[in-house]
């Protein structure tokens, strides 16, 4: 009875807010445009736009997250997207460039210098020789640093992108441009686009989580998981490892799970009402997301908790249960993975190695990042591998760009540390599992890993082989807003064949 | 060149290329004035005499139109010149012929034989042209067998390649698949030909071809390399572009001097190229067998009502594309199957062809009925109770190439009985009691699939938990 009551007080309050909202113009607005649409109604009606060919048909309001076909039988079913937030240095981990070696400490060219612009670098720096050790690993003779001897295992699974090329230098836009095709707000991401795409296979779970480590959320903030103008129920759910695994998710004090439902329940039945009316599916959204946090209330603890995994698989990822880790995270990814999350989106930051402090050079932090990460992915890729995963899970590492050749010299001055500026130009990449083919390289570099030679790769490249390998043709998934149809990769993109298996 | 000059330049290469455009114009026109003059010579259609008129006189001026374009575009040197010498003064011919057809049906004259003569050269000169343009097989392609296979480009495996000739047998198919249409005996765009040693030397417009042993100065090797988004890379976007392998053999034979008659074993053969070549022994792998382990024979679609009903128990059953009806099905959200979702499943054994059901109270009993699904090619019962027994009763799935057992107590006793499942490809069998000895005895069985007994394990590294406060020692 209670309940009812307050479900019918409910109701009454968005009745009033409703009624508030017709206001004499919007009467006047509508008798106009309702006469107007009538007669435009039928003109069309006649044209064939029965609404069987609208723009968007495969958003189903009513139930945005169902599971959806792809366009063709793709190889992969869900996707784990590593991304090293703050540009890690390729020259220390997976580009081999001894000629670099041969001119550390020697002033850069001038002919390298004209013409290009740089985040710090000032006048002409010193060029910085690699300063890791590298070795050829596995039947493929992978080149990879002494600062990944985990990953060297499992070279032959891995695919490498040597070629990786951006044309944004500043960490934020840089993001956004690998995540969301444009280096400006307001594009849905790819994890989001897949999830309208595909919707969730786990009818408890949302199709697109996401988990940060490293101390900071990465500098675009949370538009790189963002839905854009894809209906708001597409962006990326950030999930913790400390704590509550979604903030905010817990009933307050004083109310059961039971009331809990029944409020829930009422709230949508008014959305509901409001959607009849104003066809809003922003509205269809709300709905879908009050559901859907009402289920996260018991399934997101379940899946987010890494206490019961075995202690060997503990130490085969270097996890520590109870802490935000990267290694965490990736465990986390995987049982996300398993549980049919489509899309798990990894940030990890503190990548960013100027030269400014020891934590922030590349032969120091750099190699205390790599040791944070080295071993949990490569966990991953055998653990997947393990469960008969690896195959239908498209395994992504990557950053927005790289790191210069020479040493940074902030304004011209020498850093105190060994360190490499920001570099668009060429960095690397690679994906593994998904139907990837193992122990390939796609493209070159100079001798000392400036420019590209061949196999240029850009962000609209990786996100075509990413939805590629979920069963989609880049061009022609379409969303269609503003007027016009809207792809994530614009008017660009090659799926990189020659990774494919 | 003053800029008149080279506007004029432009010009003329304007309306030159429009001549493919133009021609199809006194074709169409002038065969309908014939038609008309013949027809109204019957009482019945008299009244089309006075269109004989009109029609030819816009065929004629169309004909000339396409004359003078025609030898603009002539004049680009792209084209066979035997081919183009044909076509050209048969072109005119009909022009002429045209134009005196029209003279005589002014004067009030109709005839026949100069019609039939005009229908005759439209007939000819449209064949010389599409001989120009499409290859002079263009209408003998379609019957001859032997042609169709060479364009399906389905390169036949060489038996040794290093006895094979390098140009004769290496590098020329591959010019014959991506070349010859334009730079061929039919057509010789930018004044280059690549179906002969000497023309291929001789070079193009843009310089030489290759310049052996330079692959720096050889315009070929620049242009192939080129990015996609240059107007100068070649083969263009629109024609079918070169593979790796093609695109490394081409540059490994100019740069190991581009020699004519030579064994490739007599050749420079740096490390990278040696995979390449060997990869020429064995038989291009199509991509299809790889990519799809989709049936190929259609199926019709499922019971909607019975998908609704799975659907609202909380069970993803997804077309595995969006216009097939194959299904994939998923229980990843339940953690038990009842008999009533049993019977649903059963239901739609047509279609179902991945099965995700791990993780459930699944067993032998209910494994039973779903050895119905006949066409399922992945399953997944990892960490339920099925056992050896369970396992036996999968031999009536023939399709199965995909199978999970992971965390189910199966032993290689229960493997034993799945011989007869010639299609499977991978068993997971991590977390089984299945020991490394029972590995290999599983491989002779299973010779075609990968067997995955997971358990991996790390290498220890201080290194992993030790944070690094200063530089190592110099490397």
């Amino acid at each position: 009875m209670k309940r009812d009551a307050l479900a019918q007080k409910l109701k009454m309050e968005a009745q009033r807010a409703a009624l508030q909202l017709h206001t004499r113009r919007q009467f006047l607005k509508e008798g106009a445009m309702g006469f107007g649409a009538l007669a435009l109604g039928s003109l069309l009606g006649s044209c064939g736009f029965d609404g069987s060919s609208a723009p968007n048909a495969m958003l189903d309001a009513s139930n945005p997250l169902a599971p959806k076909p792809p366009m063709f039988p793709g190889k992969a079913k869900s996707v784990i997207y590593l991304h090293m937030a703050g540009a890690p240095s390729q020259l220390e981990m997976f580009s081999y460039k001894p000629e670099l070696a041969k001119l550390d400490g020697q002033d850069c060219p001038q002919s390298l210098l004209e013409g290009k612009k740089f985040a710090f670098i000032r006048g002409v720096p010193k060029m910085l020789g690699p300063q890791a050790n590298f070795k050829q690993h596995g039947k493929s003779g992978l080149w990879l640093s002494d600062n990944l001897p985990h990953l060297a295992t499992v070279a032959d699974e891995i695919a490498m992108l040597n070629a990786v090329t951006t044309d944004q230098f500043n960490h934020a836009p840089a993001q956004l441009l690998m995540h969301t095709g444009s280096a400006r707000l307001g594009r849905p991401s790819v994890g989001a686009w897949v999830t309208y795409g595909m919707g969730s296979e786990n009818k408890n779970l949302p199709g697109f989580v996401v988990l940060t480590s490293g101390g900071n959320n990465p500098d675009a903030g949370k538009s790189v998981w963002g839905s854009g103008f894809l209906p708001s129920v597409y962006q990326g759910v950030q999930c913790r490892g400390e704590g509550d695994p979604v903030l905010f998710i817990k009933d307050p004090d004083g109310m059961d799970r039971d009331l809990r439902k029944a409020s829930i329940d009422a709230i949508n039945k008014i959305n509901q009402e409001q959607y009849e009316e104003y066809k809003d599916p922003e509205i269809l959204s709300r709905i879908a997301q009050y559901e859907m946090a009402y289920k996260m209330q018991i399934s997101v603890p379940e899946v987010m908790n890494i206490n019961d995994e075995p202690a060997y698989i503990h130490e085969m990822y270097g996890t520590e249960p109870g802490k935000t880790s990267f290694a965490n995270n990736v465990l986390l990814a995987r049982k996300l993975v398993e549980k049919g999350v489509r899309f798990v989106q990894l940030f990890d930051w503190g990548w960013d190695t100027h030269g400014n402090s020891a934590s922030g050079s590349v032969d120091i932090g750099l190699v205390n990042k790599c040791r944070n990460v080295d071993k949990p992915i490569t966990a991953l890729i055998l653990d997947l591998k393990q469960r008969g995963l690896l195959d239908e899970t498209l395994i992504v590492w990557g950053a927005e760009f790289g790191r210069t050749p020479m040493q940074e010299n902030r304004e011209g001055k020498d850093m105190p540390f060994k360190g490499r500026d920001h570099h668009a130009g060429a960095f690397n990449m690679w994906m593994a599992g998904g139907g990837i083919k193992g122990g390939t390289t796609y493209g070159e570099t100079d001798e000392i890993g400036y420019d590209i030679v061949n196999g240029k790769t850009e962000a609209f490249d990786i996100q075509a082989t990413i939805l590629n390998q979920l069963g989609f043709d880049h061009e022609k998934f379409t969303y269609e807003s503003q007027g016009r149809p809207f792809r994530l990769t614009d008017v660009g993109g090659k799926v990189i064949n020659d990774i494919i298996a | 060149m003053s800029t008149l000059a080279i506007l004029l330049f432009s010009l003329t290469e304007l309306a030159g290329s429009f001549h493919p455009l133009f021609v199809h114009l006194p074709i169409g026109i002038l065969l309908l004035a014939a038609l008309f003059q013949l027809l109204s010579q019957k009482e019945k259609y008299q009244s089309l005499s006075s269109a004989v008129d009109i029609s030819l006189f816009l065929g004629m001026c169309s004909a000339i139109a396409s004359c003078i374009s025609g030898y603009l575009l002539s004049g680009s040197g792209d084209y066979d010149e035997n081919l183009v010498f044909n076509h050209q003064w048969s072109g005119i011919a009909l022009a002429i012929i045209s134009i005196f057809a029209w003279y005589l049906n002014r004067k009030g004259r109709q005839i026949t034989w100069i019609t039939i003569l005009m229908v005759l050269l439209i007939v000819l000169t449209g064949h010389l042209g599409g001989s120009i343009t499409h290859g002079s097989d263009y209408l003998s392609r379609a019957f001859s067998t032997s042609k169709t296979e060479q364009s399906e480009e389905k390169r036949k495996p060489i038996p040794n390649v290093q006895q094979a000739l390098a140009y004769q047998d290496v590098i020329k198919p591959i010019l014959i698949s991506k070349c010859y249409k334009c730079h061929g005996p039919n057509k010789q765009k930018g004044k280059l030909r690549l179906d002969m040693p000497d023309f291929i030397l001789k070079g193009g417009k843009g310089g030489k071809a290759i310049i052996a042993g330079n692959t720096d100065e050889s315009e070929l090797i620049k242009r192939i390399l080129l990015s996609k988004d240059s107007d100068d890379h070649m083969p263009p976007i629109e024609q079918p572009q070169l593979t790796k392998t093609e695109l490394d053999l081409i540059h490994w034979w100019v740069s190991s001097g581009a020699d004519f008659d030579k064994k490739v074993a007599d050749l420079v053969q740096p490390e990278k190229i040696k995979p390449v070549l060997l990869s020429l022994q064995s038989e291009e792998k199509l991509e299809k067998e790889l990519v799809s382990d989709i049936p190929e024979k259609e199926v019709e679609q499922a019971d909607t009502k019975v998908v609704q009903e799975l659907l609202a128990r909380g069970v993803a059953v997804i077309p595995v594309a969006l216009n097939s009806n194959y299904l994939s099905i998923n229980f990843v959200a339940l953690d038990s199957i009842t008999d009533s979702d049993l019977q649903l499943l059963q239901s739609l054994s047509k279609q179902i062809i991945w099965l995700k059901i791990g993780d459930t109270n699944l067993d032998n009993d209910k494994l039973k009925s779903l050895l119905k699904l006949t066409s399922l090619s992945r399953l997944s019962i990892e960490r339920t109770a099925v056992n050896d027994t369970g396992i036996a009763m999968l031999t009536s799935l023939p399709n199965l190439t995909y199978l999970n057992l992971v965390g189910t107590t199966v032993t290689v006793n229960g493997l034993m009985q799945l011989k007869s499942l010639k299609e499977l490809r991978q068993i997971f069998l991590y977390q089984t009691s299945i020991s490394g000895q029972e590995f290999s005895q599983l491989n002779k069985i299973f010779p075609k699939a990968v067997i995955d007994t997971g358990g991996y394990k790390l290498k220890f590294l201080e290194s992993d938990t030790v944070e690094l406060k200063s530089a190592r020692v110099k490397l």
